[in-house]
């Protein structure tokens, strides 16, 4: 944002009496979304050398379980000792680096020493540390990946333990608690908004490429992917649905919006109409409400992260093995006749104001 | 400042203003809503208008292709070809009617595109009529062309080039042989990258007078179809140098220099210099890695410090031109 803009935007803000004062300098380290994630792919890249080092240089450790944990766990106690310590480029990168690689050691030993015995189990550690190393390692990106890796595992413990179907609705309503609370701790929001980033992650891997990734990914792991009972299909398929009514009625009272007037009318609406396709297209509700929450929170790369699931969704859609071709192409015909019909009503009911014009 | 970013931005430095604790406690949303960084009523209408008319046209769209690709016996071969062509005569009846730039006119044009694919589909499955693969696409990108040119809609566009894309990228796993010494793939990422790499000249060419090609997601898209073959052909040539060509090295180098000119001088969008940084970091390592022996692992330990440090220095150099293009 160029100078004048900014100070044009403190200058209205003091107007309203919210702020005081000058405006603060602006903050020189932050970085677009992109380049983070550039940064991230390259730390990535980096860790993945490390852990070569490590199993050819120092072959002793993986060779034991145990001996993985805990140089594992030495390296994150490390990067957390290089995060809180220095702030520069090569650090954080550095840092990262070596996180990443330890997380590898410590995942690898658990599923070692338990994997065989219980995935759930191995599963659940791997998200109590990811979750540790997420409130520890004070850095943006490096909590992102914690945060997506620790609701991944933990979605991972959850299948495993043979509640699959109630995954995308848990991942989904966690994700639609924390940013639908974006705005009420403003000087945490750095932490929310990671927490969020890696939910909407886990989110889009979790709800919305499941079914033949998923399987594929238990087939990896040597587990049986035996299928959820109908019974609880079915009820997992409703909680899905559930979460993105529920997130609509809570963006609704966040807004001041009465659920009983027209724009209320409309949103559930749609909500309901979503939720119902839901029961048979799985991934749908949960990519819709991370666009509607992108957009509702003012957040364009959180928008366009949704619209990107919607694309991926329907493609893999395709693919997935859970109705035949002929059934999938008559729900999504009828679900895109129903949108085309809203949309109808929408402007015969809440017609735009320069309709007329 | 593009359209919409401005909002990106002043919910970017007044989330920044909040943690610091400069906004007067509970007034972040009120400052969000006057710095326009959040939807009001109005903006919500018009969000739930392209909601339902996009998602619905393409969850139309993709059932009809679907139905197509179920090639369901019980109907007749009339029937199919009137069922695919209805959906096609129905979105250019709305076409007919409506003014090219409105929302609902460029929905049903590209639903139309998507229908005209179902029924070449149709063709080929009805008539066995011996098409290859890259056939089908190239004539369905073939026959949308002219709709994309009175279309003026980037969507559109970026439809048309991914057809392009995936008929040459199904020309050559069907011919392998056809360019005799050089190694298919390779054929391929060098085909790929000459065809978006004129896509992406035209399309900031074009956009220099055209408002509605002005978009950057669209560019940054192409960026990443010319970027990742070209980069592949470099990683190749750095591994096998007897059986790659001589030139995909300095395609490289022209490329990345190009990218540095346009994006670092001309147009300024950080977003390609990361793309650009990104490519550096992986020739380089590979480059580094060809001098290494690889017994006991320590040249591992090299390469991870490599990557490690260039990606410090890219991420430094990135979070400098930053400040200069805000400024």
């Amino acid at each position: 944002m160029s100078a004048l803009t900014r100070e044009a935007l403190w200058e209205r803000l003091r107007a309203a009496s919210l702020v005081e004062g000058e405006a603060p300098a602006p903050d020189e380290q932050r970085s677009p979304w992109f380049v983070r994630l550039m940064l991230g792919f390259a730390g990535w890249m980096g860790a993945l050398f490390l852990l070569l080092f490590v199993g050819i240089a120092l072959a002793v450790v993986v060779r034991s379980a145990a001996l993985s944990v805990a140089v594992g766990a030495g390296a994150c106690f490390a990067a957390t000792a290089i995060f809180r310590a220095a702030r520069g480029d090569f650090a954080s990168q550095f840092g990262f680096a070596v996180s990443l690689a330890g997380q590898g050691l410590i995942g690898f030993g658990l599923s070692q020493l338990l994997g065989a015995r219980s995935l759930a189990s191995a599963a659940a550690l791997s998200a109590v540390v990811q979750a540790a190393l997420f409130a520890l390692v004070p850095n943006y990106g490096h909590r992102i990946w914690c945060a997506f890796t620790a609701a991944y595992a933990a979605a991972l413990a959850l299948a495993n333990a043979g509640l699959q179907p109630f995954v995308p609705a848990l991942v989904t309503g966690a994700f639609l608690a924390v940013w639908l609370r974006e705005f009420e701790r403003p000087e945490r929001g750095e932490l929310v908004r990671a927490a969020g980033y890696g939910l909407a992650a886990a989110a889009l891997f979790a709800a919305v490429l499941q079914g033949g990734l998923w399987h594929g990914l238990m087939g990896l792991l040597g587990e049986r992917a035996s299928g959820p009972g109908r019974a609880l299909g079915w009820a997992g398929a409703v909680a899905s649905g559930a979460v993105l009514v529920a997130a609509v009625l809570a963006l609704l009272r966040r807004e001041g919006v009465p659920p009983g007037s027209r724009p209320g009318r409309f949103a559930l609406g749609a909500a309901a109409l979503l939720a119902l396709i839901s029961l048979k297209a799985p991934g749908l509700g949960p990519a819709v409400a991370i666009l509607v929450v992108g957009y509702a929170n003012g957040n364009r790369v959180l928008a366009g992260a949704g619209i990107a699931a919607l694309i991926g969704y329907l493609s893999h859609y395709y693919y997935s093995l859970q109705a035949t071709l002929l059934e999938k192409s008559a729900l999504l015909a009828a679900a895109g006749i129903a949108l085309l019909l809203l949309r109808l009503a929408l402007h015969r009911w809440w017609p735009p104001k320069d309709a007329h014009a | 400042m593009r359209p919409g970013e401005g909002a990106m931005q002043a919910r970017r430095e007044i989330l920044e203003w909040a943690r610091q604790g400069r906004i007067a406690a509970g007034g972040l949303r009120r400052a969000l809503e006057l710095g326009g960084a959040l939807p009001g009523a109005d903006a919500w209408r018009a969000f739930l208008d392209r909601m339902f008319l996009f998602l619905g046209a393409a969850l139309l769209g993709a059932g009809v292709i679907f139905f197509f690709a179920f090639n369901w016996d019980e109907i007749g071969r009339f029937g199919k070809f009137a069922l695919a062509q209805a959906p096609i005569v129905a979105a250019l009846a709305v076409l007919w009617k409506l003014d090219l730039d409105r929302p609902a006119a460029r929905a049903a044009l590209v639903a139309a595109a998507l229908f005209a694919g179902a029924l070449f589909a149709l063709i080929g499955q009805t008539y066995q009529t011996g098409a290859d693969t890259f056939e089908l696409f190239a004539v369905w990108a073939a026959a949308i062309l002219p709709w994309a040119l009175v279309g003026r809609f980037a969507v559109l566009w970026i439809v048309w080039l991914a057809l392009v894309n995936l008929a040459a990228s199904l020309y050559f796993l069907t011919f392998p042989g056809v360019f005799g010494l050089l190694f298919s793939p390779q054929a391929m990422a060098w085909l790929l990258f000459g065809v978006n790499v004129a896509a992406l000249a035209a399309w900031e060419a074009a956009a220099t007078r055209l408002a509605w090609l002005r978009g950057r997601w669209a560019p940054r898209l192409i960026v990443l179809a010319c970027g990742i073959p070209v980069t592949a052909l470099a990683v190749a040539a750095l591994f096998e140098s007897s059986r790659t060509s001589a030139w995909a090295l300095p395609a490289w180098l022209a490329w990345i220099g190009a990218l540095y000119g346009v994006y670092r001088h001309v147009l300024k969008d950080l977003f390609m210099l990361a793309a650009g940084a990104l490519s550096a970091i992986v020739v380089a390592t590979t480059l580094l890695s060809r001098g290494l022996t690889f017994r006991d692992g320590g040249a591992f330990l090299l390469l991870g410090v490599a990557v490690i440090g260039l990606s410090a220095a890219a991420g430094y150099w990135l979070r400098q031109v930053a400040r200069e293009i805000d400024a």
